[in-house]
């Protein structure tokens, strides 16, 4: 399948990627950092597109694969789903799709063009210096990543445990940048190998992506010593296999994500048992809740309200953690400022503590160099024009944003690259740099909401605990296909319904009267209000003067690619050509399997199907045509069925008048169950019936 | 609004079907409303007039195109070269489109691709009615709204028929008798009495007995005169 | 006297009166005309001449009356505003008076879709004309009579002298408004009035009550009109699809008992309701002629004129009285 729209840079751009860009994004695409056009993806995997799905996701996202399995996808939180039954899942389909992709990725890797004569260098090769890396070289500049470690990936490579992040998925990401012709210096630590003035010298401009690469650590008593860890220094140890030994009990301190890498990696080096300790109750964590669950699903333990207090040890070894009671973690004004009862407390035994309290970047070796460092040890920056204090020295990523994800360090990345792009084109970069906030479609109306069959997510599995924690292998089982078309097919496609073009409409009411949620509004136009929108399809091809289009795969877009889909007609064929339009929702799951001679047209709704696109069939040589429906107890949207089937009828009427056989057209559904690809059987007896018709003379 | 209706493919293929390249010429307003013969329509009789070349295996282009009003020369004026460019246009206007384009197509012949069937209301969804007749005189204050030159089978003006069948027509039950429904009306108004008058013969001229007729709208007209009275706009609006 | 038709002298005599109906046929033959009228000359008034009646091309109205005329049968020629616009009604007026006519039934027509309610093929694709209805019609009628001038103003030399009728459904949707459609037609200069068929006597009194209190039936002559039922099953069909038209269960039982006596006999089937119908006519006759207001009947046997001597003489309004000159 070839991508319609894709760029000589390389970037896709979806169906309707122009459309989208005027009007609120889709809550999922406004919730990621990266803005990942998340409807158009689900959408396109759906219809079975997987490569185009792959370039809409890699499109905004150099480290793709990555995120398909550590991204804490905000994108589901804000999933407007939720408010129906759950969200979508949407890291499990990108990871779908991903792996669907996989030789279309390989055979995609170019080296790019150096047009640009000028160079950049890059400190760091996490997140953001990968996705500033590939935008650069995609702009044409010449790009040169410096990373200490000897493997890229930054945090990536060197701290999250492999049983989240398998490596090879992470080396997919890597070599699509680095395949672009980016020069890669490993080993290579700012400050020790290479002076800072070194890099500002040779490249035109300089990007310190450095994250945070340092645990933070306590100020209590007996922390100095032998049996207590500092998360980063341990995580690195796990990631590069050095299997520190760790005795028989282990406490982590902390309560947040990479207390919980942490501790789960501890699980899967043997230790049995492992417990944490944290200020915060259950609720207040901040780590994610799935990985909490997950966390005690493998055994381990978590202590919550417990403060810190001394490292007991005997004789230098260590004995367990003293802990008090916590009576607050927030003040009055809701921040952090922990209180305790000093009268309660414990020891919790442990023959190793790791403490995982937080990370600082190190930024020794910025030491008398012209790039500030403020009175709190931060990097001074300007959020507007993301540069330090030193001309051509700019920043990206938690070096300067603290804290927070992967795919907001990418966003960062892209951001950063944007300002050096244009700061080397001499162009103003202050006011140039896209607003991270976009305007988002609201939640769905209560009567909107009534309408929507309850459809619960496809669980995702999990290699039990007790297997999991064995080993240091990737814990995640992925969708099949026919879990990942089912899952897909739950999106409601919001920001990817109908627009009108308001030079076109007539304000007729069509749309008005014949959708089912109540989304077009006619006033002098007619408004299609995206909130109520549920991309069904069904106005499109009602439209009298043809105003309405849909954002995504919209109806002129299937009847373009007939043609080909169809292909030449053989005058000697022994089969009859069958065009069949398929509702991917139920019938997609069945992998798209069809009978031969049967040319698959998937649609997200066959409420999308035009009568143009019928008689198009016809005229490009099809001998019968059949859409191919859910039946109506599993179809996606209610109050599309009569439509459909109105339309099918003056389809078979149109045949009539033009002294064809009305038969040539059927409106196909199947019910489950009856073993096999039930479509492929009703499909296949439509083609019997068609042959009886006879085949059609080829002009 | 107008109200058409779509021709048979046979009819459209007869008058078509000499011809190398056609353009199917819809109308996006008031044909467009009743879908006989707005951009979509337009573009489905293509495709059918496509389909039926084929059978005949007749080489034939054929295009769709479409623009608000036929009736109007501003909507149609920036595509005339390429509506010019074809050897036929069939339009799915209504007549007025027709007559009009006709006028201003030079040697390229206008043929009509629907049926115009009347001056007529959305009673509900995929169904109109006819509910005048653009007679040029109207006199519906006296039947209580109702108009019984367009809705009387018989255009009576005193009272009904002896054909009225429980309120319907006698030419179809399924037409209502315009003057049962005016007798109703008029009794809920209380203006029952108003029918008492005979009416006598009406004067047919200002409907279309009187000839082909035209409305002149004299404000609008001598401003459209001044400006053509000015050198540099003369002539630019015709 | 108007127009010193025999009808219109008839009337003024005070006597209740009888027309019947004459269809001319579909073809140029005159004999059939001829025939019908030596069946009816004698028994009735004036006989009503149909006008292309459920817009089947016939002999025109004028030519069949003029026929008509020349057997000693005085007719009513009928004309519709379905066929011609006001000239040519004029002209036609002027011609029929010309040739002797004197009578003159104003009907809006049976619109052409109607086709001999499907029987015959006709010409549903006609286009009507309709430039007046009955109303005007009948107004026309009389300001060429008594102001002698044409509708549009020009003087007549020799006026064309009509007795006017118009017809009437008494009993048809919207029924609260046809007292007022009568009380239009007279006030239009209507001189008598023959009523749809009528077989529900309570209804049509009841009607004819409110006739009364407005006065109407002192300024214009009111036929209550009677279709000689042939068969149950033409009962029912009037019943249910003739408009205006309601026939009460106790006729259509009386029918049928008439056919059931018959057994398994078709023509015995036919002439037992044929006799049944005909003692159900002159009984309705009696009925009609008891309600207050009315002046006479109008009697239609359909494509059956051959019944009228016997129903008229069984009535006991036979004979009919003669006046000189008329």
């Amino acid at each position: 399948m070839t991508p319609g729209q894709t760029k000589e840079t390389g970037t896709y751009r979806p169906y309707g990627a122009d459309i989208k860009e005027t009007r609120p994004y889709s809550p999922c695409r406004a919730a990621c950092p990266a803005h990942t056009d998340v409807q158009a993806y689900v959408g396109l995997i759906a219809q079975g597109r997987y490569t185009e799905a792959f370039e809409v996701i890699t499109s905004v996202n150099p480290i793709a694969s990555v995120c398909s399995m550590i991204c804490h996808h905000p994108c589901e939180q804000s999933c407007r789903r939720c408010s129906v039954d759950e969200p979508l899942a949407v890291r499990h389909l990108k990871r779908f799709a991903l792996e669907k992709s996989a030789d279309y990725r390989r055979n995609k890797r170019r080296l790019v063009g150096k047009t640009k004569n000028k160079s950049i260098g890059i400190i760091g090769s996490g997140p953001s210096g990968l996705s500033a890396a590939r935008d650069l070289s995609d702009l044409g500049y010449g790009v040169t990543i410096y990373e200490r470690h000897p493997v890229l990936g930054g945090m990536l490579a060197s701290a999250i445990p492999p049983y989240r992040l398998p490596r090879e998925v992470l080396k997919e990401d890597i070599d699509d940048v680095i395949s672009k012709g980016v020069e890669v210096r490993t080993n290579c630590e700012i400050g020790r190998d290479v002076k800072l003035e070194e890099l500002t010298k040779k490249h035109d401009a300089v990007l310190i992506a450095i994250g945070l690469s340092q645990s933070r650590s306590l100020n209590i008593p007996g922390v100095e010593g032998p049996g207590v860890l500092l998360a980063i220094p341990f995580l690195e140890d796990v990631a590069f296999d050095r299997r520190p030994d760790l005795g028989n009990k282990v406490l982590v301190i902390g309560g947040g994500n990479v207390a919980m890498d942490v501790a789960r990696s501890a699980r899967r080096l043997g230790v049995r048992d492992v417990s944490m300790v944290c200020l915060e109750s259950a609720e207040e964590m901040p780590a994610w809740k799935w990985e909490v669950d997950e966390a005690v699903e493998e055994g381990v333990r978590i202590n919550h309200r417990w403060g810190p207090k001394e490292v007991r040890r005997q004789e230098g070894k260590v004995q367990g953690l003293e802990v008090v009671k916590v009576r607050s973690v927030f003040d009055a004004n809701g921040r952090f400022n922990p209180s305790f009862d000093n009268d309660q407390t414990t020891l919790i035994e442990a023959d190793t503590i790791i403490i995982t309290i937080g990370q600082m970047s190190n930024l020794s070796f910025l030491k008398d160099s012209p790039v500030k460092i403020d009175v709190r040890g931060r990097l001074e920056w300007n959020p507007a024009t993301q540069t330090s204090s030193s001309k051509n020295v700019f920043v990206a990523g938690e070096v300067v944003t603290g804290p927070g994800s992967a795919i907001a360090a990418v966003a960062s990345g892209h951001r950063a690259a944007l300002a050096i792009h244009l700061h080397l084109q001499g162009e103003a970069v202050e006011g140039a740099l896209p607003l991270q906030e976009k305007e988002k479609i609201s939640q769905m109306p209560p009567e909107v909401l009534e309408m929507i069959s309850r459809e619960p997510r496809l669980k995702i599995k999990h290699l039990a605990p007790e297997v999991r924690c064995d080993t240091m292998t990737h814990f995640e089982i992925g969708y099949d296909e026919e879990e990942a078309l089912r899952e897909a097919g739950r999106c409601r496609g919001c920001g990817g319904g109908a627009v009108v073009d308001t030079q076109k409409c007539m304000a007729c009411l069509t749309c008005q009267r014949i959708c089912p949620y109540g989304a077009p509004v006619v006033t002098s136009v007619s408004e299609i209000r995206p909130e109520y929108c549920q991309a069904c399809g069904l106005c499109a091809p009602e439209c009298p003067g043809q105003a309405i289009s849909m954002v995504s795969y919209d109806v002129k877009e299937i009847s373009e690619t007939l043609p080909s889909v169809v292909g030449r007609v053989d005058p000697k064929r022994q089969e009859p050509v069958i065009v069949a339009f398929l509702c991917t929702h139920h019938v997609g799951v069945f992998g798209f399997d069809l009978p031969k001679n049967v040319r698959k047209v998937p649609v997200h709704c066959t409420s999308r199907i035009d009568i143009l696109d019928l008689l198009k069939a016809f005229e490009t040589g099809a001998d019968g045509v059949a859409v191919v429906r859910c039946n109506d107890g599993t179809c996606k949207y209610r109050g599309i069925e009569k439509g459909v089937k109105a339309r099918v009828k003056r389809g078979q009427e149109m045949l009539g008048m033009l002294g064809m056989e009305p038969g040539r057209l059927e409106l196909l559904s199947a019910e489950a169950g009856r073993g096999g690809n039930p479509w492929a059987a009703v499909c296949d007896d439509f083609s019997g019936r068609v042959k009886q018709l006879g085949l059609r003379a080829v002009r | 609004m107008i109200v058409g209706s779509q021709k048979p493919i046979e009819e459209i293929w007869s008058m078509v079907k000499d011809f190398k390249k056609v353009l199917v010429f819809g109308c996006n307003t008031c044909v467009a409303i009743c879908h006989a013969g707005g951009e979509k329509e337009a573009a489905t009789i293509a495709s059918l007039i496509r389909m039926r070349a084929g059978q005949e295996g007749k080489a034939m282009e054929v295009n769709h195109m479409g623009v608000m009003r036929h009736c109007e020369p501003e909507y149609f004026d920036p595509v005339i070269e390429e509506v010019k460019s074809y050897d036929l246009v069939l339009s799915t206007a209504c007549g007025v489109g027709v007559n009009f384009l006709s006028d201003r197509t030079g040697t390229i012949p206008v043929y009509p691709g629907i049926n115009t069937s009347f001056y007529g209301a959305v009673e509900a969804p995929g169904f109109f009615k006819e509910l005048c007749a653009g007679c040029g005189d109207c006199i519906v204050h006296l039947t209580g709204g109702l108009c019984p030159i367009a809705r009387c089978s018989k255009t009576l003006m005193n009272g009904p028929c002896g054909g009225t069948n429980h309120g319907k027509c006698e030419v179809s039950n399924e037409v209502d008798c315009v003057w049962y429904l005016i007798v109703e009306r008029m009794k809920k108004l209380g203006t029952l009495e108003k029918l008492s008058e005979v009416l006598p013969p009406r004067n047919w001229s200002t409907s279309r007995d009187g000839g082909p007729r035209r409305v002149s709208v004299e404000h609008i007209r001598e401003y459209e005169e001044q400006e053509a009275q000015k050198p540099e706009t003369a002539g630019g609006k015709k | 006297m108007k127009s010193g038709s025999n009808l219109e002298q008839v009337i003024s005599s005070g006597v209740p009166a009888v027309t019947a109906e004459l269809g001319p046929p579909m073809s140029a033959d005159p004999h059939e005309v001829i025939k019908k009228a030596q069946q009816l000359k004698g028994f009735c008034d004036a006989a009503n001449i149909t006008d292309c009646q459920t817009a089947v091309v016939r002999i025109s109205s004028i030519a069949a009356a003029a026929i008509a005329f020349q057997q000693g049968l005085e007719p009513v020629m009928q004309m519709t505003c379905r066929d011609r616009n006001r000239i040519a009604m004029q002209a036609d007026l002027l011609g029929a008076a010309a040739l002797g006519l004197k009578n003159c039934l104003c009907l809006a027509g049976d619109h052409q879709k109607f086709s001999a309610a499907g029987r015959l093929k006709g010409h549903p694709g006609a286009k009507n004309v309709y430039d007046v209805d009955t109303c005007q019609l009948v107004g026309i009628l009389k300001k060429m009579r008594d102001e002698g001038k044409q509708e549009g103003g020009d003087p007549i030399e020799v006026a064309p002298k009509f007795f006017i009728g118009a017809s009437w459904t008494p009993m048809a949707d919207p029924v609260d408004f046809r007292p007022i459609n009568l009380m239009k037609k007279v006030n239009a200069g209507a001189d008598f009035i023959q009523t749809q068929g009528i077989y529900d006597i309570e209804g049509f009194r009841s009607q004819m009550a409110k006739i009364v209190n407005m006065g109407l039936h002192e300024r214009t002559a009111i036929l209550g009109g009677i279709i000689v039922p042939k068969s149950a099953m033409m009962l029912k069909y009037m019943d249910s699809s003739v408009a205006g038209v309601s026939v009460p269960k106790s006729l259509i039982d009386r029918m049928n008992k008439a056919k059931a006596a018959a057994g398994e006999d078709k023509k015995k089937m036919r002439e037992l309701q044929e006799q049944e119908g005909i003692k159900i006519t002159i009984e309705l006759i009696h009925q009609v002629l008891e309600t207050p207001g009315i002046k006479g009947v109008h009697i239609q046997a359909i494509e059956w004129e051959s019944a009228i001597e016997g129903i008229v003489k069984e009535a006991g309004l036979y004979p009919r009285p003669t006046f000189p000159g008329a």
